[in-house]
């Protein structure tokens, strides 16, 4: 499984609004206005993250994810992949 | 002096709150008692609403930390409610023995370290940073201090007094992710200071089962203190809906 198709099984697995659509765009955002995840629920998204493709220790900054515009399926997909050099 | 007026202003108007608000959650107390309650209650937010402003302007109480806070060991997350003397509590972490990051809505006055106050204000994507970096905070071997009973978004449910309490689930999913306990913190007014307390750790590893336990251990507490109860809270379980049990 690809990166991309793997994120996004994540984020159905804690979105449940993402659970009744095939498709997630890389623009849909994973918070208000899109998928409607708190707080807490987008913490353990990238928790998921990091348990699931065991980045190097130092690599993997989520916090700079939240700390930007708002985060979309595509950005932390693309952040996935950058870490991990996919 | 502002307790006093607070008090005054309760007995003359017998509002803010009513003594019979007061025998709503405390249904035991006499209605001479509850009168004194409401007195307490009065006395308390007008003292707490002249500390705020005194924070603002960086006249900090005469804070009493207990002893007991030296044999404290972090990772260890200190829970709050809106009862007693709430906003004395910043100078008494100062006194924890580790850093502390200390979350409240907005901010109220810049800490010295090893203390951090952030605020917990602002949208989803925001309370998520602020909630990650909590729980680094608390991976990485230090103090969080929070309020239990504000809840920003979606809250937890739990019976406190006949009533149905919400409280901030934050606090307890960081608690269950962390594996950290939930240790109860009150601050209370006692001639003319603020003594700092701390009680038994809370502990379970679900974050219903840890609110239903914070939520008694809040009743327990206000039963035996009922005019340590904020102005607020007091609104916030008398619009709340009855507990069914």
């Amino acid at each position: 499984m690809d990166i991309d198709e793997a994120v996004r099984d994540l984020v159905r697995s804690r979105a449940p609004l993402a659970r009744a659509q095939t498709e997630l765009a890389d623009d849909l955002r994973l918070g208000p206005g899109g998928l409607g995840m708190d707080s807490i629920a987008l913490v353990e998204l990238l928790l998921d993250c990091e348990q699931r493709f065991g980045f190097r220790p130092g690599s993997w900054r989520p916090g700079e994810l939240l700390e930007g515009p708002p985060l979309t399926v595509g950005r932390l997909a693309a952040h996935v992949r950058a870490v991990t050099g996919s | 002096m502002a307790g006093a007026l607070g008090s005054i202003r309760n007995r003359l108007s017998r509002r803010w709150p009513d003594p019979q608000e007061i025998r709503t959650l405390f249904p035991a107390l006499p209605r001479s008692e509850a009168a004194r309650t409401a007195w307490r209650i009065a006395a308390l937010e007008a003292r707490n609403r002249l500390l705020v402003e005194c924070i603002r302007r960086e006249v900090l109480p005469l804070v009493e930390a207990p002893e007991a806070f030296a044999t404290l060991r972090p990772p260890l997350l200190l829970g709050t409610f809106h009862v007693g003397a709430i906003h004395a509590l910043g100078p008494a972490l100062e006194k924890l023995p580790g850093p502390v990051l200390a979350l409240r809505q907005g901010r109220l006055y810049a800490a010295e370290p090893p203390v951090e106050v952030v605020s917990t204000e602002g949208d989803e994507q925001s309370r998520a940073a602020v909630f990650l970096r909590a729980l680094a905070h608390l991976q990485a071997g230090g103090f969080v201090v929070t309020a239990l009973d504000v809840v920003p978004g979606d809250g937890l449910t739990a019976p406190c007094l006949g009533r149905t309490l919400e409280l901030a689930r934050g606090p307890f999913a960081l608690a269950r992710l962390a594996g950290v306990p939930i240790v109860p913190l009150t601050a209370r007014w006692q001639q003319g200071r603020v003594k700092v307390a701390l009680d038994e750790a809370l502990t379970s590893s679900g974050e219903t089962e840890l609110a239903a336990a914070a939520a008694r251990w809040l009743e327990s507490y206000l039963l035996e203190s009922p005019g340590e109860l904020g102005l607020g809270l007091l609104r916030s379980l008398l619009s709340s809906r009855p507990d069914p049990r």
